[in-house]
């Protein structure tokens, strides 16, 4: 024991020395430097840097999961004479607590940052809201903006990523739209047959309709989705208001019924209770749950991220038709910063990402699986992106879906998608609104309560009074 | 007598109840870890579709492989928390009781004031300092700087209280008066002479303040952006981080790894807590 | 030795006093005090998202008025006494138990130590893997939990304890209680070894049974732990955070969400208003130094007579010597 102290002791003072080197000097000229301390530091770490490796630039990205920086790094394997300029030095920082924000907020303020990613939860915060002072438009990036016609990217996509000057300063190279993804068995045991073009008149257009679906399902013992979030996304991103206008709470009429349609599943037993992204939800994918799940709303990620190592037994047992409401959920969006010093190599990368529709652009890549393919060189996942001219030279037959197409829904469904309805707060409004919807449907307590104690939740935490 | 035949009676059942509750307590702490160890060896979907399950499966190469493949290195996130963890707690445990000896040996004009602050800082939310702590840190440049995290458990007016109840009934003031009366200089009688004599109640701090140090999560994740310079639970984060497609094979082997090193150095510690630390005043 | 001698050679060790003590100070001084400042005059700023330029507020108090007026803050306020005393209660109750039999010197419990170490292994895990687990545990509508319930018969269909506010506080109140009792019964146990044994010897003599001498002798002598034990955990407790804000995110219906986790939002979610979060902080400073404030009262009046007798007890001690330890 004494021994181990010891050395701990020992250990521990070299340690603090070994660390303390460099951060005494910036104690102890604290009071000085205070004023111009961030640029100073800055400059003498990058001149470390490019001793330590040779000639490179360092990119410096920021995302919340490794899909942004896998691609900066393709881009670079891929374009030699990039790289043996530039290098990729990415931190990723997971949204799930929330750390994301302050550490991207800080490292801007802090210039640290060449470019960053964003996820539709609160890509506005950096396109129009508070962020959007370091972000650079993409002209100043060097990128030809003209592209995004003659690529025929997705409206809602240049939308949202439009900031209040009426500059393009973010794309995403996802296209979100949603589909109804559905079982091909339950569809012909109870509809007769698994043809989307039938099963799409079965369950919609509009909620009327897709409730008598979920009567006729209920009558062979079957759900129509998993749990209520399952229609949430379809709600919130159909309805023509977003959460706050004019820094007041706005409850769109569509977000409204949505406690209703809520209340309707639940007290008639159409689902099987359960929360996104929980286990029980997972097992309804598998066909595993209490019974039988017809489908889940979804864009094209939902299949390829999620369900594709979920489905087990039921895989090659789906396929999409048109929702019966037409809808869009998450995206990721690539922003540059304002305060780079190396805007071209940002602008080439970001280019190559959002706008580039040759066979060697990233989102042909991207759709037709040879991003990453498997190890026996067959496509590997695929996605719908968010170029209309990319989309229609891919091919999206997967397998899980039984070799449908699945691009035949999904390029038409992002005609839905609109970026008018998004605002920077959904993530923790859509959270108190679920908590509060989840409350009236369990019965705890009734709609005018939970209507009102919403508004008062949102008041008390975000400070928006309602209109 | 009957009463005591029937105590005797009772007794057994009593110990009997008493080995039944101390067992299930034990299932109760060791659950956690079972299923930690179980998870690490599944693949992800059949922990998405089971959470909990006692029947190992055979994924753990291939959850090794994801945990490896990301851009990052356990075993350099290994590091750092050891560096960050050890040099936290050496500093706390060590300064802590130099603070507590100052209070208990010494007779000084603001001693009492100090302790009452030292009482106050205690009640001060770490919270309330995490908004000014890491905004002033940024300013003065301590991000992706161990010093940051090393160096505020210096100030640690829990670790200093306990130390100093533990002082009061654990030194005797007269061997420190003989050393005086040797010519050793006070420094080196609380080296050689106090600290060897704290040490159980040393142990116990360390313990405590290893695993908050070795757990510690929000801070370090603010403060260190570059990615060399991360920890173990911070990297166990990213993992668990995209929601969307989860890795929880990995994240539940991350979570192994990390706790492992902590398991090292409590049961290295832990025979004093198996032997007990004499904590509070004697009174007689 | 004289009083006077004596009080000399005090004198002459005080700048000991000062010189052992300024670490801690200079450490204080920078991590704690400076934040703590800049917090305070955050609070009376409209500080709020990032670079942005930070104001003092035209009405000085408006950020304490707005939390007041907070129904959400008020109750998390609600939610965090609850909680605590949810799981302080059985959480002190069972620590005691333990330290109880396992400080028993007639009746010794056989792999005592075993047991010591196993109870604190809860408190070493990460509350973000205890959160994952627990959320596993009561998953609805299949969770294990779940499952076991309706195959007993207990209920005929699955629990939803995730949308009960009662169920929600109680798990997570389980969980506190279930991570801290281990480390309670450490310092409990540390606690009744620092009792002299002589008066247990005494007891043994008068013939005192094992429940007169635990009431009657170890709880009284315990006092001074038992306070450090209140003091620690009510202000663990009032700053109750990760747990609640990794199971169910404050949840449902704001039933879990405490003081700490309305903070944590109001300053690193949403809006990000540092200011009124920082006006909430320093309202929960004020009622935590409120409460520690009585019980230190209680604690202080017992330290006054202790204060002379430690310093008879500390001649004594020094008679007694090495032979303590």
């Amino acid at each position: 024991m004494k021994k181990a102290l010891s050395l701990m002791a020992a250990l521990s003072l070299m340690l603090t020395f070994a660390a303390c080197g460099d951060s005494s000097s910036q104690t102890a000229d604290t009071e000085e430097s205070k004023a111009d301390s961030s640029s100073s530091e800055e400059v003498s770490e990058e001149s470390s840097e490019a001793k330590s490796d040779g000639t490179k630039e360092k990119i410096n990205v920021y995302a919340f999961t490794a899909e942004v920086p896998n691609m900066v790094q393709k881009f670079i394997d891929t374009h030699p004479d990039f790289a043996a300029k530039y290098e990729m030095n990415d931190t990723q920082v997971p949204t799930t607590n929330g750390e994301y924000q302050p550490a991207l907020d800080a490292a801007l303020a802090d210039g640290g940052v060449d470019m960053f990613a964003a996820e539709a939860a609160f890509v506005l915060k950096y396109t129009q809201g508070e962020g959007s002072k370091y972000v650079a438009p993409y002209e100043d990036l060097g990128i030809d903006i003209s592209q995004v016609e003659t690529a025929e990217i997705a409206p809602y996509t240049v939308e949202i990523g439009t900031n209040t000057d009426g500059k393009l300063v973010g794309l995403g190279y996802q296209a979100t739209g949603g589909a109804f993804i559905y079982r091909r068995s339950i569809a012909k045991d109870v509809f007769g047959t698994d043809d989307p073009a039938t099963v799409q008149k079965e369950i919609g257009p509009g909620w009327d309709k897709f409730f008598e679906a979920a009567e006729k399902l209920k009558a062979k013992g079957y759900g129509i989705v998993s749990g209520d979030g399952d229609i949430w996304h379809a709600v919130e991103n159909s309805s023509d208001k977003g959460w706050v206008v004019d820094d007041k709470l706005v409850i769109d009429q569509k977000r409204e019924n949505f406690l209703d349609l809520s209340k309707k599943l639940k007290d008639n037993d159409y689902h099987n209770d359960t929360q996104d992204w929980t286990d029980d939800w997972y097992a309804d994918m598998a066909g595993t749950g209490k019974k039988g799940i017809l489908g889940f709303f979804g864009p094209a990620w939902l299949i390829n991220y999620t369900m594709k190592d979920n489905v087990h037994d039921t895989f090659g047992d789906w396929a999409v038709c048109e929702p019966p409401v037409g809808f869009f959920w998450g995206g990721t969006w690539v922003l540059g910063c304002k305060d780079s010093d190396k805007k071209e190599a940002v602008g080439q990368i970001i280019d190559w990402i959002t706008l580039n529709t040759e066979e060697d652009g990233l989102q042909y890549m991207w759709a037709n699986g040879t991003f990453a393919p498997n190890e026996d060189g067959t496509p590997g996942t695929k996605d719908a992106v968010a170029s209309g001219v990319v989309m229609k030279k891919s091919n999206g037959e997967v397998d899980i879906l039984g070799g449908q197409n699945m691009f035949d829904v999904f390029v038409p469904a992002n005609n839905f998608a609109n970026g008018k309805n998004l605002t920077p707060y959904d993530e923790k409004i859509n959270s108190l609104w679920r908590d509060q919807v989840r409350q009236y449907t369990a019965g705890n307590k009734d709609r005018d309560a939970a209507l009102a104690d919403f508004k008062q939740a949102v008041a008390d935490e975000l400070d928006i009074e309602a209109e | 007598m009957s009463h005591k035949a029937s105590s005797r009676n009772g007794s057994t059942a009593y110990r009997i109840f008493q080995y039944v509750v101390c067992i299930i307590l034990a299932i109760l702490s060791l659950f956690p870890f079972i299923i930690m160890i179980v998870n690490a060896t599944r693949s992800s979907a059949q922990i998405q579709a089971h959470a909990l399950s006692l029947i190992p499966s055979h994924y753990i190469k291939s959850n090794l492989a994801v945990l490896t493949s990301k851009t990052f290195h356990p075993l350099i996130a290994f590091r750092n928390s050891a560096i960050i963890s050890i040099c936290a707690t050496a500093l706390c445990v060590y300064f802590s009781t130099l603070t507590a000896y100052a209070v208990v040996a010494y007779d000084w004009k603001f001693k009492k004031i100090f302790f009452a602050v030292i009482m106050a800082i205690m009640m001060i939310p770490p919270t309330v300092t995490s908004i000014g702590f890491y905004q002033f840190m940024y300013k003065i440049g301590m991000t992706n700087n161990f010093a940051a995290l090393i160096l505020p458990p210096i100030a640690a007016p829990a670790t200093v209280f306990f130390m100093r109840q533990y002082m009061i009934p654990a030194l005797p003031m007269e061997i420190v008066q003989s050393a005086r009366i040797d010519g050793a200089g006070e420094f080196r009688i609380f080296n050689q002479i106090v600290l060897p004599l704290c040490k159980p109640g040393m142990a116990t701090q360390a313990i405590f303040i290893f695993v908050s140090q070795w757990n510690n999560l929000f801070i370090p994740m603010i403060l260190l952006t570059d990615k060399n310079k991360w920890t173990m639970p911070m990297m166990v984060s990213q993992l668990a981080g995209d929601m969307y497609k989860t890795e929880y094979g990995a994240v539940y082997l991350g979570l192994l790894l990390t706790v492992l090193p902590i398991f090292v150095i409590y049961f290295l510690l832990s025979k004093y807590i198996i032997a007990g630390v004499a904590l509070g005043g004697v009174k007689e | 030795m004289t009083g006077s001698q004596k009080h000399l050679k005090g004198m002459s060790y005080a700048r000991y006093g000062y010189l052992f003590a300024l670490p801690f100070i200079i450490a204080f001084l920078i991590f704690t005090l400076y934040p703590t400042i800049y917090t305070f005059v955050l609070a009376f700023t409209d500080a709020h998202g990032v670079g942005n330029e930070i104001k003092l507020l035209e009405e000085p108090f408006g950020n304490f008025s707005k939390i007041l007026s907070n129904k959400t803050f008020i109750n998390s306020m609600k939610n965090t006494v609850l909680l605590w005393i949810l799981n302080f209660i059985p959480q002190i109750t069972l620590a005691m138990v333990l330290t109880a039999w396992f400080t028993a010197r007639r009746v010794t419990i056989k792999g005592q130590g075993f047991f010591k170490v196993l109870f604190y292994m809860p408190n070493i895990i990460t509350a973000a893997t205890i959160a994952l687990l627990f959320h596993a545990l009561f998953g609805y509508p299949n969770g294990p939990v779940n499952e076991i319930i309706t195959s007993i018969g207990l209920r005929d269909s699955s629990y939803n304890f995730f949308t009960s506010k009662t169920a929600a506080r109680l798990i997570v109140a389980f969980i506190q209680f279930w991570i801290w009792y281990g480390n309670t019964m450490i310092v409990l146990i540390s606690g009744v070894l620092g009792i002299s044994p002589d008066i247990y010897e005494a007891a043994d003599i008068d013939g005192a049974s094992s429940s007169q001498i635990f009431f009657q002798i170890t709880i009284p002598n315990l006092k001074t732990v038992l306070l450090y034990t209140l003091v620690t955990s009510l202000i663990g407790g009032l700053n109750m955070f990760d747990v609640p804000q990794l199971f169910l995110q404050g949840g449902p219906d704001n039933a879990t969400g405490t003081a700490v986790v309305f903070i944590y939002n109001k300053a690193f979610t949403g809006k990000q208003l540092f200011g009124q979060a920082a006006a909430a902080s320093i309202i929960m400073f004020l009622i935590i130094a409120v409460c520690s404030a009585i019980l230190f009262y209680i604690m202080r009046d017992k330290d006054a007579i202790a204060a002379e007798k430690m310093k008879k007890a500390d001649m004594k001690a020094r008679r007694k010597g090495a032979s303590v330890i």
